[in-house]
């Protein structure tokens, strides 16, 4: 693990990727310890001010301070998007290990499944899901664990059918193995890498949609300090107050870029090389 | 080669004049596209009617009944007999000729149980209307009115033909045939509805060719359409889009005070929304000054305690309503929510602010004791989806007379009394207040009312809004007035020549 980390950030992707990834984790956690002001409070006096030395990245519509709400911004993303990536990997990882080694008229069925899941426009089935089940995490983190799973499924899937060609497995078939332990002992291991490449990539992905969702207003709710629904409620001001905007999609689009940058680094350490091995 | 040159210039100056004659306003797609062209239906497609159908009686500069298509009017002693003259030689879209049959129609059609218009509440006093002659109509009231001009100078009261309607009281009326400034060439609720200019309006020749009504939900894109030339005009400005046209020559910008206002609404018949002392309560947690300046900005608004009647009204009331939270926390204990109390509030970008004010309630609130949970519904379809069907939602009102608004809004029969406030008490005032003839004793009637409210009611109603409106400078003839007092006719386009 150390030679990976060290392989990793041995890349100055890697490096930027593993940096801005931590340091938005860390934020997050200490948050209620660092942010100057209570993120949720209002005051008529400092509404819409530019950044300054007070604040830092000057106040919104309500005159709350933006640092403060940027620095909680990321917790409830990141939280609700880390639990459904490890949902949707651990899901789409299982289904697409296992179809991919048993093969045959049961993966062919099960990918006209997949496919048709993967054709239907997303975004609008999570707006469905989460207007009828309502928008809090126990809604969303199934929602996107499932939709973001089956994408996983596809990969792995793929990944796996190249494994299970191979000659270890065919002995082990040959020596009478029955298919969990294959499934555990041969393919898992081998699949791994592209696993935690896949997850970490869906975890960025998924960062998009939560406040996609936020910014439609089915994700976080407010008073809640969140990235999407920050921008959502300030967009109007792009051309008066545009630091209410800036700060919150600048938060977003680095850790997303963080994310994708270091998932690249992992690869590439690993020897995976993401163009061929995404097949979705 | 020269003459396809011409040709060219030709085309190009003519689709600029098309261009310039042509009124481009956004409606806000409220009904999700179920918008009626019918004045009384509860999904009244409001610019479109506004322009197309006309009143006895609208609103003067000073805010009272001034004559439209009513001349002039006057009442018995008693004031249960109204008698309207009307204007000679008007003639409806289709060349029918106005007459005091067609008052009666549209009046009348108002109290059809199947219609079940939201002017039924209000205009339920009238008993009857005789048609003296062609051009005199009287108005035969239940009970006595003073004020009975203020009650058919309602935005929706407009008079329709007659003959096209079928003499139907009890059908919806969506021919679009009215005696206004501009008639219906195409509707198109989710897209753009088209009207164009009647040449034999009775006002003089309307200020532009045509009218494009275009649907855009949302007040970010209504916003974004005008800075981008799409559209012409915008009302409902929050005060942080104010500067973006605030000083650009493009554009003009009007602030008017006005008794419009965004509140929200608890249903008196819903838990916990049924106990009075929890809707007090939640009305003593805002501090509305603090409120105001937060969503509206210093100079927005002006406070009130929950009524609706503002500040410019005769009847209005003074009440006292400062933030009370150890009175708020009482009242809860009271209730039994002594470890306080959670609620949900339904809330939309319907109009200007709505969000914004649900989320400073929730954090004044909290104080109290009182933890508010806000639910984000989408703009469109809001009216016909949330409005009216939970138990706590964000609302919005135009200005109204004191009687009318107390009426359409409170009295316990009215389609739009939006807090299921079911008082015969309430009621039997409202009928008091509009037969006392003697104005102060009035005024005294209409001011316990409003204070029973303050106390008792369903309503939270921080401010009454000044109406930021803005639009082009191309346009000229809108005057500094509320709404629904705007004379669209009157508004003309630099580059037409009408």
């Amino acid at each position: 693990m150390l030679n990976l980390l060290a392989t990793v950030v041995s890349r100055p992707s890697g490096a930027i990727g593993l940096t801005l990834t931590l340091a938005h984790v860390f934020m997050a956690l200490l948050a209620p310890l660092i942010a100057p002001f209570d993120p949720t409070m209002q005051n008529a006096d400092t509404i819409l001010l530019a950044p300054s030395a007070e604040h830092w990245m000057g106040t919104d519509t309500l005159g709350r301070d933006i640092f403060s709400r940027v620095l909680h911004g990321g917790r409830l993303a990141i939280a609700v998007t880390f639990a459904a990536a490890v949902v949707a990997t651990t899901w789409g990882s299982f289904a697409g290990i296992f179809f991919g080694t048993v093969g045959g008229r049961i993966d062919e069925f099960s990918m006209r499944i997949v496919d048709a899941f993967l054709s239907m426009p997303w975004l609008l089935f999570l707006l469905l899901i989460i207007s009828i089940g309502g928008a809090g995490p126990a809604t969303i983190i199934p929602t996107l664990g499932f939709f973001y799973g089956v994408a996983v499924l596809r990969v792995i899937r793929g990944a796996a059918m190249q494994v299970a060609a191979r000659d270890f497995v065919t002995a082990a078939k040959a020596r009478g193995e029955k298919l969990w332990p294959i499934l555990s002992r041969e393919m898992f291991p081998n699949l791994s890498d592209i696993i935690l490449v896949e997850g970490a990539m869906r975890w960025s992905w998924m960062l998009l949609a939560f406040s996609s969702l936020s910014f439609l207003g089915f994700g976080a709710t407010p008073p809640t300090p969140d990235w999407g629904l920050m921008v959502a409620q300030e967009r109007g001001l792009l051309a008066t107050a545009p630091w209410a905007v800036f700060w919150p999609c600048l938060a977003l689009s680095s850790l997303i870029i963080g994310i994708n940058l270091l998932a690249d680094a992992i690869g590439k350490a690993l020897g995976l090389d993401r163009a061929s091995a995404m097949a979705v | 080669m020269k003459k396809s040159l011409l040709l060219s210039a030709a085309i190009a100056l003519a689709s600029t004049a098309a261009s310039a004659e042509t009124l481009r306003i956004p409606h806000e797609l409220g009904y999700g596209g179920s918008e009626s062209l019918d004045p009384i239906s509860p999904q009244r497609f409001y610019e479109a009617i506004q322009n197309m159908y006309s009143r006895l009686v609208r609103q003067g500069d000073d805010g009272r009944p001034s004559p439209d298509l009513a001349l002039s009017w006057d009442a018995t002693p008693d004031a249960k007999e109204w008698t309207f003259k009307l204007r000679p030689g008007v003639t409806f879209h289709n060349g029918n000729a106005f007459t005091a049959q067609d008052v009666a129609f549209s009046l009348m059609r108002t109290q059809s149980e199947t219609i079940d218009s939201p002017t039924k509440g209000v205009m339920e006093i009238i008993d009857r209307v005789e048609v003296v002659d062609d051009m005199t109509a009287k108005v035969v009231l239940k009970q006595t009115h003073a004020d009975f001009p203020l009650l058919v100078m309602d935005y929706r009261i407009k008079m329709l033909d007659a003959e096209t309607c079928g003499n139907d009281l009890d059908a919806l009326c969506e021919s679009g045939v009215g005696t206004g400034p501009y008639k219906l060439v195409e509707l198109d609720a989710l897209g753009t509805t088209t009207l164009e200019r009647f040449d034999g309006y009775y006002g003089g020749t309307p200020g532009v060719q045509n009218m494009e009504l275009i649907a855009i939900a949302d007040q970010n894109a209504r916003v974004a359409a005008l800075q981008a030339g799409q559209v012409d005009f915008i009302y409902a400005l929050s005060a942080e889009q104010v500067p973006l046209f605030a000083n650009n020559p493009n554009f003009t910008v009007q602030s008017v005070p006005t008794g419009r206002w965004v509140g929200m609404v608890m249903n008196t018949t819903i838990a916990p929304f049924d106990d009075a002392r929890v809707r007090k309560a939640i009305r003593m947690s805002a501090d509305r000054d603090a409120l105001g300046k937060l969503v509206y900005g210093q100079g927005g608004f002006i406070t009130t305690c929950d009524h609706p009647v503002w500040s410019g009204d005769q009847y209005r009331a003074d009440l006292n309503c400062d933030r009370d939270i150890e009175g708020a926390k009482a009242l809860l204990a009271e209730a039994g929510y002594a470890d306080g109390l959670t609620v949900e509030l339904f809330v939309s970008d319907i109009s200007e602010g709505a969000v914004k004010m649900a989320e400073v309630l929730q954090n004044q609130a909290k104080d109290a004791g009182i933890t508010i949970e806000l639910v984000q519904a989408p703009a469109d379809g809001y009216w016909g989806d949330v409005w009216m069907k939970e138990a706590f939602f964000a609302t919005g009102w135009s200005q109204r007379p004191a009687d009318q608004i107390l009426n359409e809004a409170y009295r316990s029969t009215a389609a739009w009394n939006e807090t299921a406030w079911n008082s015969a008490d309430f009621d039997a005032g409202l009928d008091a207040a509009r037969g006392e003839l003697d104005f102060d004793k009035r005024k005294a009637l209409y001011g316990e009312l409003q204070k029973e409210l303050w106390e008792n009611g369903g309503s939270f109603i921080p401010v009454h809004l000044n109406t930021v409106r803005a639009f082009s400078s191309k346009l000229s003839g809108i005057e500094p007035v509320e709404d629904f007092s705007i004379r669209y006719e009157n508004v003309t386009k630099a580059g037409n020549e009408g």
